[in-house]
């Protein structure tokens, strides 16, 4: 294995022996010289003129993924000059990975932009930020009376600041009327929440990151941790050499890092992972692995329809209809899935099936399972949520220490601000939009007539972009992330923003294509140039201060809202001070959680921890919930509380497999599966500008597998062409480089703006949660 | 310097061997149950390394790493150097790849140097934070900025031991970076027999600000 690696390096730089010995005698006569003169100093960075050489350091939830690590930020002057682990923050104990080691200097890329440009005559001209923020008001207002109030809209994002979200839906859902509030966690982990609500009637994890200090065994379902979210992974290794009971077992579709870290490496075709895992639940049923009392205490059995499409024509429409079913019928449910049936389906060896199932079943083991984008960008990724919860719930492996159904986050707030302050159409900071009692709650606290509040959800996100192209939105305002890379079949969305009577607004923080489609750019306080809090995938929340002053007009999200929102005539609404107004934001939104579920911890609590897990009830932080040991909203009085549903059960549900939204054929021959790697965030538009990140993976590639390569007469670093029905794109090869696909399959991280592989993927989504499958569409594939 | 270091070479060469199970590749044993051994700052480490390091091993110099290699693989004082020799893209996270060199040290034939050793080897997942650089040039240009590395050799007394200006998070364990034929030149210590380095030597981080103390009335 390592000599074919090797030899496939032609790709890397080499710094061999002979550049090594070169490197080396160019500096020993300076080193000589520092051997004299102790005290020189010949780093290679730009010095800081001026400073006292004193650093402080001051505490942050990093900005990357949704793991949430605490970093300590060293500040000298005015600037961030270095970064430390929080060894204080329970979540990475003083550890980061090599994005957040860096993170700072994604602050100080030359391009930022510090002021704001509004476009005339087909040129972006600067103007002073004020003026933009007036232009912005006055097409809202222009907009809303020509076409409607459902004819402007706001794109944000799970990078949102909590405050960013809370005053975004406000000021749309409260103040103009509108449902039109969109985020591109969307895109990202909507499939875990209709998870969660279907399940268990209540969002987010029951367990913590602590789970994997007790878990024996860890199984990744599609999940490339290693990559992903490397600092949990790492807690995993560390418990699997210090404890000898540990094993990580990786079930994914392409091998990758965490293949080749796990105990077992465990591949399935794609979209099989639904008749897997009820494979999993036969196998635990025939077997007689139940944990009967939990399972006649805590556990109703449902169904819901069935063959319920894509989502890939306008307008398409869904709503589940659940069925109540007892548990002979869903144990004659499973007789389709039965190990030998699955093993043709999925490609897994009944033994493999019949192994995964053991493990679960085993009742010496504690079991954690992770996920992340596999299991929630996937048609249909709720009811592959469902399924894993059936595992959990059918051995009663759920809500205690190492018993764990996990479902990890990719942004750093996606839970925070998205998920908890509800900045989707259909939400509310408490409940939804659909909901009488919720509106009232919500007309209440901001001090506006119920009256509006629209009861009905309009546009999820594809369908938001599809309005846009239509022609029934005609204003959107997109905040923190960078759409003209992300959007599936990306080709329609873009020039649907680029039609002539299409107002775009984007605040950002470097030139993306996104700001390329944009009307008016507004320069954004980026992370911790701004107060701000963030809530991570273990419910905890992360208060970060201003430690840096924004770069020229630069001004945060929120602060950019308040100000249009009283151009717009809310004074009353958003009376905050601006040096008091994340304090009072804070105040205001935990009204909406107040009780023993969901309460939040105090301004003063978060400004003095690195982060608070809520529920926080009476001072403490609630670790594992549904539990009565450790969770003080359990009344029931028995062993577990799963409260979330009205009948006090979590719900077993009896969901098929059923095929992708476009499988591979006799034309378009190949599965495109695309993802990130461990040196980018997302589109990259922040750690391509730090130079460890940019140089160690400078531009993106197509994976394939070597025989797919050899038989396309292809290798590595040629260029291939990626044809699908929508679009292609051409690109370097790599061969056994970082992760290798199956044969029938190519992979292609998204970071790059150069190589945009969205204009090939397919808008397909979870009928459910209107998620959109990035994972699974046909192209076939050329030498170029 | 060649010569000293081909002689020190071989000697060393034959010490590699013996070291198989030297300097990082440690299981830390806790000093008593329900105690985590990050107790004082993982100063346990210490005392572990160097039973585990042999004294000639540790004594040996090769001089053919520098203070001006060391930071031109960092971005800041403090942060995770860079991998400054090629390795696979796929380059496995299995303990036995990259650990196989920098937990125990020794000779590496094909680069002609002494294999640097980790402080922090009960960390696996190596590429987590170090990462090879397969490319020269920005994406765009950067205006950072840092602030001057520790200054060495800063003893409070003539003759007295310079007190450790950095911090110790991930750097606890002295031996890997201090001794041995790996050392940075600059700062290898030429008292490797003594194992006790917190004996003399004490944090006085050099970016922190002295807090003066007064004494309340």
């Amino acid at each position: 294995m390592m000599k074919t690696n090797q030899e496939n390096n032609e790709v890397i730089m080499k710094l061999d022996r002979r550049a090594f010995i070169k490197s080396a005698a160019a500096s020993s006569a300076i080193a000589t010289a520092a051997a004299i003169f102790p005290g020189i100093s010949f780093a290679e960075w730009k010095k800081q003129e001026g400073a006292s050489g004193m650093i402080t350091w001051k505490k942050a939830p990093c900005r990357f993924c949704g793991t949430g690590c605490g970093v300590l930020i060293g500040v000298s002057g005015d600037r961030a000059v270095a970064v430390k682990g929080d060894p204080n923050c329970s979540v990475n104990k003083g550890l980061c990975c090599v994005k957040g080691y860096h993170s700072v200097q994604a602050l100080y890329g030359k391009d930022r932009l510090t002021k704001a440009k509004v476009r005339r005559n087909g040129e972006m001209v600067e103007v002073p930020i004020k003026e933009a923020l007036d232009i912005i008001a006055a097409k809202m207002k222009d907009t809303m009376a020509k076409h409607g109030k459902d004819s402007v809209a706001m794109y944000g994002s799970g990078q949102w600041t909590i405050p960013d979200g809370y005053v975004a839906s406000k000021l749309f859902k409260g103040c103009l009327g509108t449902n039109n509030l969109e985020a591109n966690a969307r895109l990202c982990m909507s499939s875990a929440v209709t998870g969660f609500m279907t399940s268990f009637g209540i969002d987010e994890p029951m367990g913590c990151y602590e789970d994997i200090d007790y878990a024996n065994v860890f199984v990744t379902w599609g999940n490339n941790m290693a990559e992903m979210h490397p600092v949990l992974f790492s807690r995993m290794l560390a418990n699997r050499k210090r404890r000898n009971n540990v094993e990580i077992i990786d079930f994914a579709t392409r091998t990758t890092r965490t293949s080749q870290a796990a105990d077992r490496s465990i591949l399935f075709r794609p979209q099989t992972d639904l008749a897997v895992a009820n494979a999993i639940c036969y196998e635990i049923i025939h077997n007689n692995w139940v944990n009967w009392d939990f399972l006649n205490t805590h556990v109703s059995f449902h169904k819901g329809k069935t063959d319920i499409g894509y989502g890939t024509e306008d307008h398409f429409a869904f709503t589940d209809k659940e069925e109540p079913i007892n548990f002979e019928e869903y144990k004659k449910f499973l007789e389709d899935y039965t190990p030998e049936k699955v093993e043709k389906i999925s490609g897994v060896s009944a033994r493999d099936i019949k192994y995964m199932a053991s493990l679960y079943g085993d009742p010496t083991k504690k079991v954690t399972s992770f996920w992340c984008m596999g299991m929630n960008q996937h048609t249909r990724g709720t009811w592959i949520q469902n399924l894993v919860y059936n595992i959990h719930l059918l051995t009663g492996k759920i809500s205690t220490p190492g018993n764990s159904p996990f479902s990890l986050t990719g942004q750093p707030s996606a839970c925070g601000t998205v998920r908890e302050v509800g900045t989707l159409t259909h939400a509310l900071p408490h409940g939804g939009v659909a909901n009488e009692h919720d509106r009232e709650m919500a007309a209440k606290i901001w001090d506006v007539p119920v009256s509006n509040i629209d009861p009905k959800p309009t546009y999820h996100t594809v369908e938001m972009f599809r309005a846009l192209d239509r022609g029934d939105i005609k204003f959107m305002w997109i905040q923190v992330t960078n759409p003209m890379v992300t959007m599936p079949n990306l080709n329609r969305y873009r020039q649907g923003a680029l039609k002539d009577d299409r107002f775009i607004v984007v605040s950002e923080v470097y030139p993306t294509p996104t700001t390329d489609v944009a009307d008016v750019i507004l320069p954004a306080a980026m992370w911790v140039e701004q107060e701000g809090m963030f809530g991570n995938s273990e419910r905890r929340t992360q208060h970060f201060a201003q430690i840096v002053p924004p770069p020229g007009e630069a001004m945060s999200d929120t602060w950019q809202l308040i100000e249009v929102a009283r151009r717009l005539g809310f004074e009353k609404q958003f009376p905050w001070s601006e040096e008091e107004h994340i304090g009072k934001i804070w105040e205001e939104y935990r009204r909406f959680h107040e009780g023993p579920k969901h309460n939040m911890a105090p301004y003063t609590v978060l400004l003095e921890r690195p982060g608070v897990m809520w529920p926080f009830v009476d001072g403490k932080e609630t670790r594992w919930r549904f539990n009565p040991k450790h969770d003080p909203a359990c009344t029931n009085g028995k062993d577990f509380d799963f409260y979330g549903k009205a009948d006090n059960k979590a719900w077993i549900w009896a969901r098929p497999y059923e095929p992708a939204a476009e499988s591979p054929d006799a034309e378009y021959n190949f599965w495109l599966n695309t993802g990130r790697v461990i040196e980018h965030f997302h589109t990259g538009s922040m750690t391509r500008r730090v130079p460890v990140l940019h140089q160690a993976m400078p531009s993106s590639y197509v994976e394939l597998n070597p025989e797919d390569a050899a038989g396309l007469g292809v290798i590595n670093g040629e260029m291939v062409k990626i044809i699908s029905r929508r679009g292609s794109v051409t690109m370097p090869a790599s061969i056994n480089g970082r992760g290798v696909p199956p044969r029938g399959m190519v992979f292609v991280p998204f970071f790059d703006e150069s190589y945009l592989i969205n204009e090939v993927t397919l808008d397909a989504f979870c009928p459910i949660s209107k998620q959109p499958d990035y994972k699974k569409c046909a192209v076939r594939l050329e030498k170029a | 310097m060649k010569k000293a270091a081909d002689k020190i070479g071989k000697r060393t060469l034959a010490l590699a061997a013996l070291c198989l199970l030297g300097v990082g590749g440690l299981d830390l044993a806790m000093a008593a149950p329900d105690i985590p051994h990050t107790f004082d700052a993982g100063g346990e480490k210490i005392f572990r390394s160097y039973n585990a390091t042999p004294q000639e091993y540790m004594a040996a110099d090769s001089g053919n790493r520098n203070l001006m290699g060391f930071y031109e693989l960092r971005q800041y004082p403090g942060s995770p150097p860079r991998i400054p020799h090629a390795v696979a893209q796929s380059f496995s996270e299995q303990p036995d790849n990259c650990l196989s060199c920098h937990a125990k040290g020794g000779y590496n034939a094909e680069l002609d140097r002494f294999v640097p050793v980790t402080p922090h080897p009960e960390n696996e997942l190596c590429t987590q934070c170090h990462v090879p650089q397969r490319q020269e040039g920005l994406f765009v240009e950067t205006n950072w900025q840092s602030i001057n590395p520790p200054k060495l050799g800063r003893s409070f007394l003539a003759g007295s031991p310079p007190p450790i200006p950095h911090s110790l998070q991930l750097r606890e364990n002295c031996i890997p970076c201090h001794t041995g034929p790996a050392a940075v030149t600059e700062i290898r210590v030429e008292h490797s027999s003594r194992g006790n380095c917190r004996q003399c030597h004490v944090p006085v981080i050099s970016t922190d600000p002295r807090l003066e103390f007064v004494r309340k009335q």
